[in-house]
Order: C-alpha cells, then structure tokens, then sequence
C-alpha cells in the first residue's frame, strides 16, 4: 500500500502535521511518499493507494493551487477511480472554483474539480466546532479557526450533517464536501486521532480494514469530547 | 466632541483607579478597560513621553518588558509600563492613566510597552513605537493567531516605517516584519551551535520568503529558529548586529559581540530562550544610547520573577516549577525539551497545561497539543509523567503518539488534584509544568507533594 502525502514541510498548520504521522502509526507495513512542494508528484505517474493534503497559509496556498494546476485532469482521473483522497483545514479550498483573498485583493482560480467558491478575509478569525455525522453515521467531532468560508450548493455532496456548528459559511449545516472518496473539510489539525472511527472508515475506503492506532486510548478522549460537544452548555462559537 | 470624550474617560479611567487603589486592589486592567470603554480611541489622546518601545513577539514578552523596565529604572529613567498588566489597550491605556497629567500628558520619561502580536494593529496607529522588539514569532493560539506569517504580515502592516526596529536574526518569520530601508538592528545567538539537525515537530520556514527557492539550513536550533540561506536569490537569515558568541553556564555568564566589542554580561538562566531575550534586550538598550556599565548593572540585579521560575531544594531532591504557556505549541515544546535535557534520570513532570476558561462552559481545541512536540517527552530520564486537566485524556493519546511509553503515563481530570496519581518513589526531581492561569494550583500541587514526603519521612 501506498499513501502520498502532499507538501507536508508546509501544509501542516494547526496540528495537521500529526494526520500523517497517526495514518503511519496505523500502517506500519504501507510505503508512505512524502511530496514536496518542489518534487514531481508521485500520483503524477503512479496511483497511490491514499493522498493526504493538510492546512496551509494563504501565500502557500496560492503556490499549492499552481503547482497542481498543470496535473489537474490527472487528479480528476484519480478522483473519479475513488481514490480516497483527504483535504482539512484550508487545504480543502485548493479543489475549489475559485478563491477570493478580499484583504489582500487577490483573485485565484481553484482546481475546479468541486462547484464551490472561497472567500478569505484576513481581518476576520472565526473559531468554533462542528459535531456532525458523514452520511455513512459516522460521528466526527471537530475544531474549526479559519479566515475564510465556502459558498454554493454541497447538498449533494457534503461530508458532515452538522449537529451542532456550522457548515460551509455560518449559515449552512452542511460541512465540507465529498466527490467519490475525495473528503474536503475545514476541520483542522489531528481529526484522525480524535476521530478513530472516522479514521478506520477512511482506511476502508483504501480496501485496509484495520484498528485505529492506539484505538483504546483514543476512544476514551473521543468519548470524553463526545459528553462536552453534546453538553447543551458548551459554547461553539468563540472568540 | 472628541477632547470631551477623552476628558470624561480620562476622569472615569482615574477615579476608578482612585477607587482600586483605596480597596487596595490591582489598577492594572480595570481603569484602561474603563476608559477605552468611554471612548475606544483613548490611546490617541494620551501625549507619550519621549521615548516609547514596543515589545512584541511569541515568546518573552514579558520576560524582555520587566528586564527592559528594570534596567531603565535602574538607571534613573521613569517608567511607565504594562508589565503587570494585560498587553492589549486596556492594559496599555491602564499603564498611561497611572503615569500621565489629566490632560493627558505622560510624566515619565520612557514608556515600555508589551504589545500582544496580534493588537499591534489597533495599538500603533494610536501610540506609534520609537523602537519595536520583536522576540520572535512562532505558532502560538490558533484561535487568536493564526499561523506566525499571518501575525508577520499584521505587525508588518501596523508599524510605522520611522520605527527602529530589532529583530531577531534567527527567525526568519521575525526578520520579515521589516520595512525596506528601515532602520533595523538584528540579534542572534552563535554560541552553543547545534552539531545534529534537530527535528521538531514543525518548521515553518522552509522556502525562501524572497523568491520562493528552498533554503538551504546552516543548523536548526528548534523550530525554525537558526541560520538558512537561499541558493539563489542570496537572501536568508540576516547578520547579527549583537551576537551571543559564548554562553558559560557554570560562571553564570554569557559574551555578546557588536560593533567589534565583546561585552560580560550575567547570565540569569540559561535556557537559550531565554538568551535570545537577553540579547534583544541588550541591543535595544544600546541602541538607545545606554553604555554596557549601565546595561550590566540591570542584568547583575534582575532575577526570572519566581511566578514563571522556581526551584525549590529539598534535602533528596528539588521540586522545580516552571511556566509552559498553554495553546502555544512552541513554548511549551519548549519547556519539555528543556525538562529533558537536565540532569537526572528519574525525572517526573506534572503538566498542568490546559487552558483554565477554554474548558469553561466550553470544550478546548486539542489542535495545538498536535503542533506540540511531545516527543520530548519520551526521553528516558523521564520516569513517569502526569497529565492534570480537562483535556487530560487527549494529552496522554498524544504522548502515545509521540512515542511515549503508556507505563509511564497517569491522569486526572482536575489540575490541582496534579499530585494525587504521582508516585513519588518513582521519581528524584519533580518537575510541575504549569499554564499561565494555573499559578495557585500548582503550588497546590507542589505542597501535596511535600505533605505526602514529610507523612513518609514520619
């Protein structure tokens, strides 16, 4: 098995850096391909078994979309042959239509390969959570704190049904996006390890039928996080 | 309109602070948060003193504001500082509401300003810096700060181009604040250079900010602090003006290089992030005009205040106590590498880390616990480690993961109750880590330990 993970010496903020490192504590037989941001990248050639891409800030994040560009039919094609493909925090927004950096005054073009638009406001942090379920039931607990929103329909196509928090923009209770296995989700940092059950669902999406790493210690925090976002009391928004 | 507003939350801002002082209370926050509540632009209002310095950056602002304020005072200089106080404008305008005539005029003769990174915007445009430290910028609050560029690109925004500034010349990020053909003074550390790459968890400095190339690393002290060059447009990590050349910890001192000079200074501590202070310290104030005498009479007398560093000496062993700021990735990775780098084999931590109001009514991110390098943590001279908090549960998965024997690992959901799972005869030095809100509770936890040595002494 295979598993590529994109430009990790840069798309690794907010705790996204260790999704990789949790998929390899639960594969320890697969060859992991870490791409750099200056390599050709492996699915160029090949097809690997899995792809994850993490958060980034917004200068990189425009390098990112440019270094893809040219292999964009080429990701289509590993879209659509259901390769699972995982995309959190702001790294989502590469596979969109087009992204709109208002502060900065900035106009790119995304991947196109989901019929969302993105706009980013560096003036405007907005933190919260997301308790929602895939449309499989699978419960995901998650952390949001980003500059921007997605907007246009993912009611098709959406990851999470938001049982508390928001979707895509504050007023939509959908998060995220699905296209065949490709998982767009502005939820950041470790939603592996704080999601073993999501985490072991995304593997099977691979053919790997295999137990969370560290799969006892890491539905005692689930739960415990479970009680607090389903906790009335619990705020979501914050600043 | 506006000189009205201003009188009236000069007045409010000043009879509250009458008021505190009466009750015999703390005038740090409560008169500023007033006055700024009566009119937001109160800052514009207040005439500064002839010379104001900001001191930003991640990591040690305070630690820079008290030395910069002590060496000042030490010298004869009035102060006006927020060092008590918080570091937005409540915190600032609270300072100045101490130190200024009720039209507004500011009656010392310097004024040291710990500005949060991320109100630089709202603090400068109102209380422009005559001289702006920058200690370093690193991934702190996710929520607050974003990533450290985008914090790079705020302060880069907010400060004026007339602002000397003194940059840390080891952080790339830092170093990019500056303005062309700002007037600019960088320190850094050339002593004690790393012989091995080492890893951290995260690097946020990988490619040139220039033009984009891979750097190539001279040697990475932690994070992306250290030396980088780029191979093709010739930029990287700029030379020090003031260099830490040699650090000798057993005769407490440590050697800074400028302008073809080596100076002695005392070394206070020797944790090397704490040097970078120093060193910034030092080259503000000579930048100002202060002689080494002056500067070296401040460093001779200045202690670390007790709240962030404390070591207390039993007969068999010592209970250390030290700050490692909760949600910022980076100190507190910090402080683990620092803890497992002592002396000792048998070391226990007790990690009180949580954030206190983020679990408040709330659930706190567990994101920076991931940016966090907690492979420290499996160092083997670290006999056992207690995790005493909320978020207790998601700290011991995250040791997992880093590679931290489970053997090892205890918890507890409450922070002071931090002792009750430690067993003492696992360990010698005991070490209590401990967030910025969690002061009271680790002394807690500290006299529950000593209590349980002296009941098995008996």
């Amino acid at each position: 098995m295979t598993v590529e993970i994109l430009f990790s010496e840069v798309c690794s903020l907010y705790g996204d850096v260790q999704n990789p490192v949790y998929l390899q504590k639960c594969l320890p037989d697969a060859k992991f391909v870490f791409t750099s941001l200056t390599d050709e990248p492996y699915f160029v050639h090949d097809t690997p078994d899995l792809i994850y891409l993490g958060g980034m800030p917004e200068q990189i994040q425009r390098r990112v979309i440019g270094k893809l560009m040219p292999y964009r039919e080429r990701i289509r094609q590993i879209v659509e042959a259901d390769v699972p493909i995982l995309a959190t925090g702001n790294a989502c927004e590469v596979f969109t239509r087009h992204i709109s950096y208002l502060t900065e005054g900035i106009e790119t073009d995304g991947l196109g390969l989901v019929d969302l638009t993105v706009k980013t406001d560096l003036m405007n942090r907005f933190n919260s959570k997301v308790w929602g379920q895939t449309a499989q039931g699978i419960t995901v607990l998650g952390y949001r704190s980003q500059f921007s929103f997605l907007y246009g329909d993912n009611s098709e196509n959406y990851f999470l049904r938001c049982l508390r928090g928001e979707g895509i923009n504050p007023e939509s209770k959908l998060e995220g996006f699905r296209i065949h296995n490709l998982i767009g989700t502005q939820l950041l940092g470790p939603i592996l390890p704080n999601n073993p059950q999501f985490c072991e669902y995304f593997l099977s999406l691979a053919g790997v039928q295999t137990e969370a790493a560290f799969k006892e210690a890491a539905m005692t925090a689930f739960r415990q996080r479970l009680k607090e976002f389903q906790d009335p009391t619990t705020a979501y928004i914050t600043h | 309109m506006g000189k009205l507003r201003f009188y009236t939350a000069m007045a409010a801002g000043k009879l509250s602070g009458a008021v505190l002082r009466l009750m015999k209370k703390s005038t740090c926050y409560v008169p500023g948060h007033i006055a700024v509540s009566v009119w937001n632009d109160f800052l514009s209002g207040i005439q500064p003193p002839k010379t104001v310095i900001a001191v930003t950056g991640t990591n040690g602002k305070t630690t820079v504001d008290n030395l910069i304020t002590t060496i000042l005072q030490e010298n004869g200089y009035s102060v006006t500082s927020n060092r008590l106080g918080p570091n937005m404008r409540t915190g600032i305008a609270s300072a100045f509401l101490e130190n200024c005539t009720f039209s507004g005029r500011c009656t010392t003769d310097v004024a040291v300003l710990e500005v949060d990174e991320g109100s630089t915007p709202v603090v400068f445009p109102t209380m422009k810096p005559d001289y702006l430290i920058c200690t370093n910028l690193m991934r702190d609050s996710i929520k607050h700060n974003g990533h450290p560029w985008y914090i790079a690109y705020l302060i880069g925004l907010a400060t004026p181009e007339t602002t000397k500034m003194i940059l840390n010349a080891d952080d790339m990020i830092c170093s990019s604040v500056r303005k062309k053909g700002q007037d600019v003074t960088y320190f850094g550390i050339d002593a004690a250079r790393p012989t091995d790459y080492v890893s951290s968890t995260v690097c946020d400095v990988v490619y040139c900010p220039e033009c984009g190339e891979k750097l190539e690393v001279e040697y990475l002290r932690y994070n992306h602090i250290g030396r980088m060059h780029c191979p093709k447009c010739g930029g990287g990590s700029p030379a020090p003006d003031f260099l830490v050349t040699d650090i000798n910890p057993t005769e407490n001192s440590f050697t800074v290089l400028h302008d073809g000079i080596r100076e002695n200074y005392r070394l206070i501590n020797d944790n090397l992030v704490n040097v970078y202070n120093f060193v910034g310290v030092i080259a503000l104030l000579s930048r100002m005009g202060l002689s080494f005498e002056q500067i070296a009479k401040g460093f001779a007398k200045t202690e670390i205040v007790s709240s962030r560093y404390n070591v207390l000496q039993l007969p068999d062993r010592k209970i250390v106590m030290q700050m490692a700021k909760g949600q910022n990735a980076m100190a507190c990775g910090r402080s683990y590498d620092y803890v497992s780098h002592l002396p000792g084999k048998r070391k226990g931590l007790i990690l009180l880390v949580d954030d206190k109001f983020d679990n408040v009514k709330d659930t706190e991110s567990t994101c920076w616990l991931y940016d966090c390098d907690f492979s420290y943590l499996a160092d083997d001279s670290i006999s056992q480690i207690v995790f005493a908090g909320p978020r207790c549960r998601d700290q011991y998965l995250r040791a997992l993961i880093a590679g931290v024997d489970e053997k090892k690992l205890r918890m507890v959901d409450i922070p002071k109750d931090g002792a009750k799972p430690f067993d003492i005869s696992l360990s010698d030095d005991i070490y209590i880590l401990y967030d910025v809100y969690y002061v009271e509770e680790s002394y807690a936890v500290r006299q529950e330990l000593m209590d349980r040595m002296k009941g098995e002494e008996k």
